[in-house]
């Protein structure tokens, strides 16, 4: 696949190691000292604006199978998205860090048609959206939603005494609409069968409708007794920060801070939150965090664009007794690290948007939900053909390190057991290891 | 200061006030009163006189009106705009401060009146009295902004002057064109409730009368019993609702006659107007038991002396003077409140109480978070700093002028409630007060003085205090010139 890349920046540099093995990149920057960074990958430089048609042209834009805009402006990447589009580029994506160009009610479909983008990525949006899905759900410490919110995946790490810890799957009568699709122990991912025991420290995923998923949920926790309003701090007001905090904002059950320090974008920040209050002061700033009472927080969210005083904050909040805390990875080496040191979630915005447009490109007609565990795992929706013979679960084959989480069928949502059937023209929502993902798209034939 | 400017206009805007003399000099004829119609014919002839002569002095070119003269200009006309509707009081039999008291009580829509007997005087003078409120309720200035072309750009700093309210609501980005749209929903309004008050069996001549004061919110009845005068709870419905929509803002008037419908619900200060309404009305109808017997006429009791007093228009339709004293503290306080802002009521406006009590609540929360980010905010925008100290300043010297009125008046002579409500009532444009001043009393055995220093508060009042105020600094005198700078 030819693909040229307008924007030589982090997600740049990013899309191109993970894309130059199996594909021929064209890396257009208008800035020609980045270009040393890419010499140590095979990729062609080209130096000039990506707004430009002549450089375009030179790029050879009209035999490229795909041009992604990832400069750091909004303004360029639509441009560049447009003009490609023009001169013959076969799809586009487009990286964008603002909303505002859709208007009050403007839709993201009408803006993609007028500049002849295919996909627009929105790192900033989307990062707050992921945070916002896991605060929402009290006592995990990660969620996704499919299907339009009608199916939940929520992450729970399983402490000693919790009542999951009791028995093996089969005797623990988990609501019918919820099933556990995964355990991951150590550093492994196993899909659990009857006879799984869970423990302690094991990290568990669970599959199903909103309302069951709520009902397993104080099952996890035992007889620990969960606020009925969650007191939620954001530290950094920043474009993901804002984002988020407008998001809860809105949300029931939410009482909100958001602590950040430039003084008039805190104005800014005040200005636009309804119900949040925003403090004028460093996230890093014990005193402040102790006068505020920040330790008494159900959820802190640290999203400050600076990798070592995210990670020096929660710390703090993790030390004055906080007990969720949510980061902000910028570099992805640190996520690791991150985890390491007692953060229960990081995230990181780029390197999420990085790893959802290299599956695109590379994982065939299958549709990638989500990725989970820095990608040991993933979510895929598939499509069943019509040709497939209609059997019950438990009759077939299916690939190892693979479960069928949810069935679509209309408008019918069916958290399967054994005993129900797969049928043509159902859609599955399927949770499969990394390296099943394959096997699991040659069994339905879908690859 | 350029007195010249500020003459010259001045005397454009009396030259234009005197056409509307010859509507009662119509009427006056009309009824018979021949006397009466040429001190109509007089008065108008002889403003126009006076304005055409201040105009003769030499103008320069309006467009680049200074702050301080646009000020001049608002504050003074008013005076000698009160001096030239006074005059036919005078013919009438009245003393010169009391045709002032009268004639400035009209124009600003107080509604206090000095007629000890309404048989006295004529058709032709209660129908001026009715209209010099009809014409201050939107504003003189306002009117003139609207049917005057040559004001030009300075127009608009006439205009806020006049209305210095905290929101400058735009209905369109000329103000000529938004004076314009804002008078001709007020006329319309007007119109309306003549019709109805006529189709509900009220006189042709105290509809016109009614209806002119109503929309004004001014209060002036040709009834010497006002509104009670007329025993009929749908004529006191009518007025009702139009006391209501006086009281609200005619940009939302406009807007939602234009098909807007959610411009009122969406506003803020609107939903502090219907809960304050709501809250006085349910309180009347409780504390009012012992008074009025029957439900209904409680709630029709309570709905209209709340609006009344809310809007400052001042009717009365009852004797509320007789109520006991829970029932009178609820209508005393109302009036510190005052209607919307861009309504033709009076009083402090609901918009600053709003601003106030939300930035009492927010230093409240200050003390609790002292390196919190949190601002005063409106209908979900931020209000800025300086707009929020005007609404303070405005509201800290309203009280000032109020307290020292009231101190001025009560050592005239006057017991402490009678003096507070009298001083309140004409600084808040409203009418009658309490005691001495009730709704079926009269001003009319005042001081002489007291007379004098609640026709100045009346002014004061109806130009948001701020206005009037400024011109009292020594500065605008001593720069004030007569030559006028070459250009």
């Amino acid at each position: 696949m030819r693909i040229i890349i307008v924007g030589g920046g982090e997600i740049g540099f990013e899309l191109s190691r993970e894309l130059s093995r199996d594909h021929s990149l064209t890396v257009v920057d208008t800035d020609a000292e980045v270009r040393q960074r890419f010499d140590a990958l095979d990729v062609e430089f080209l130096g000039g604006s990506g707004t430009s048609a002549d450089v375009l042209q030179r790029a050879d834009v009209a035999g490229a199978d795909l041009l992604i805009a990832c400069t750091g402006l909004d303004e360029v990447n639509m441009v560049s998205c447009a003009i490609a589009k023009r001169l013959g580029a076969a799809r586009t994506i487009c990286f964008v860090s603002r909303d505002d160009f859709l208007g009050r009610e403007g839709s993201v479909d009408s803006v993609r048609e007028h500049f002849g983008i295919e996909r627009i990525i929105w790192p900033e949006a989307q990062l707050a959206e992921e945070i916002e899905r896991i605060v929402a759900a009290p006592g995990a410490i990660d969620a996704e939603v499919f299907a339009g919110g009608r199916i939940r995946l929520l992450e729970f790490r399983l402490e000693a005494g919790s009542p999951l810890t009791t028995a093996p799957l089969s005797a623990l009568h988990l609501p019918r609409g919820a099933l556990i699709v995964a355990v991951k122990r150590r550093d492994t991912i196993e899909i659990p069968r009857g006879d799984t025991r869970l423990s302690p420290g094991d990290k568990i995923f669970v599959m199903g409708t909103p309302d069951a998923v709520g009902e397993v949920v104080p099952r996890i926790w035992g007889d620990e007794h969960r606020p009925a309003t969650q007191l939620v701090t954001i530290i950094g007001g920043g474009d993901v920060g804002f984002r988020l905090a407008q998001r809860l904002d809105a949300a029931s059950g939410v009482e909100l801070r958001v602590i950040e320090r430039d003084q008039r974008r805190g104005e800014m920040l005040a200005a636009t939150l309804r119900r949040a209050l925003v403090l004028n002061g460093d996230g890093t700033d014990l005193e402040l965090l102790e006068a505020e009472e920040i330790g008494r927080s159900d959820v802190l969210v640290s999203v400050i664009d600076n990798d070592e005083r995210n990670l020096f904050a929660s710390l703090l909040g993790r030390q004055l007794g906080v007990r969720r805390i949510i980061t902000r990875v910028s570099r992805p080496a640190n996520m690791r690290l991150f985890e390491r040191v007692g953060i229960d979630v990081a995230l990181s915005a780029r390197g999420a948007a990085v790893g959802s447009i290299v599956h695109q490109i590379q994982g065939g007609r299958a549709h990638l939900l989500a990725l989970l565990e820095e990608g040991q795992a993933t979510i895929v929706e598939i499509a069943v053909p019509p040709a497939f013979r209609p059997r019950a679960l438990m009759e077939m084959k299916a690939p190892p390190q693979s479960i069928v989480g949810a069935i679509l069928r209309g408008t019918d949502v069916i958290i399967p057991r054994g005993p129900d059937q797969i049928r043509p023209q159902d859609r599955l929502i399927v949770f499969a290891a990394a390296n099943s993902v394959g096997p699991v798209r040659d069994y339905f034939g879908t690859a | 200061m350029r007195l010249p400017v500020v003459i010259h206009t001045i005397g454009a805007f009396l030259r234009f006030f005197s056409i509307a003399f010859v509507v009662p000099m119509l009427v006056a004829e009309y009824y018979g009163e021949r006397r009466d119609a040429l001190v109509f014919l007089g008065t108008g002839i002889g403003s126009a006189v006076v304005g055409y002569l201040m105009t003769r002095t030499r103008r320069s070119r309006t467009e680049d009106l200074k702050r301080v003269e646009g000020l001049a200009i608002v504050a003074t006309s008013w005076i000698l705009l009160s001096w030239s509707a006074a005059v036919p009081y005078l013919f009438a039999g009245m003393g010169p401060i009391d045709a002032m008291f009268e004639s400035m009580s009209g124009l600003t829509t107080t509604g206090a009146t000095v007629m000890r007997d309404f048989g006295d005087y004529g058709r032709g003078l209660f129908l001026w009295r009715s209209l010099t409120q009809w014409f201050g309720g939107m504003g003189v200035i306002a009117l003139f902004v609207a049917v005057l072309p040559r004001l030009g750009i300075g127009g608009r700093q006439l205009f806020f002057a006049e209305a210095p309210g905290p929101t400058d609501e735009k209905l369109t980005p000329h103000i000529r064109q938004t004076a314009k749209l804002l008078w001709s929903v007020y006329a319309g309004l007007t119109a309306a409730q003549f019709v109805a008050l006529t189709a509900a069996g009220m006189p042709v001549f105290d509809s016109a009368c009614h209806s002119l004061t109503t929309l004004a919110a001014g209060g002036f009845s040709p009834h010497p019993l006002s509104i009670a005068g007329y025993d009929q709870p749908l004529v006191q419905w009518i007025i009702i609702f139009f006391m209501f929509a006086a009281g609200a803002n005619f940009a939302l008037h406009y807007r939602t006659l234009r098909g807007e419908l959610r411009a009122f619900p969406k506003d803020e200060e609107f939903r502090a107007y219907l809960g304050i309404i709501a809250l006085s009305t349910l309180l009347l109808v409780i504390f009012l038991r012992p008074e009025v017997p029957g439900l209904l006429d409680r709630l029709r009791h309570g709905l209209f002396q709340t609006l009344t007093i809310l809007t400052t228009t001042g009717y009365a339709s009852t004797d509320f003077q007789l109520w006991n004293d829970q029932a009178r503290m609820v209508l005393f306080a109302l009036m510190f409140i005052g209607g919307c802002a861009g309504s033709a009521a009076g009083g402090p406006k609901i918009v600053r109480q709003v601003l106030i009590a939300r930035y009492t609540l927010i230093e409240l929360r200050r003390t609790l978070h002292p390196r919190g980010v949190l601002p005063v905010k409106l209908g979900g925008r931020v209000v800025p700093d300086e707009v929020m100290r005007g609404v303070l300043v405005f509201f800290l010297f309203y009280l000032l002028v109020f307290a020292v009125c009231t101190m001025i008046v009560s050592a005239l002579g006057l017991d402490l409630i009678t003096a507070i409500t009298a001083s309140i009532a004409c600084l808040g444009n409203i009418g009658p007060g309490l005691n001495a001043v009730g709704p079926m009393a009269n001003f009319a055995d005042l001081h002489p003085v007291s007379k004098i220093v609640l026709t100045a508060a009346m002014w004061i009042g109806r130009l948001e205090v701020l206005t009037v105020l400024a011109l009292l600094r020594p500065e605008v005198w001593r720069l004030a010139t007569f030559t006028q700078p070459r250009e």
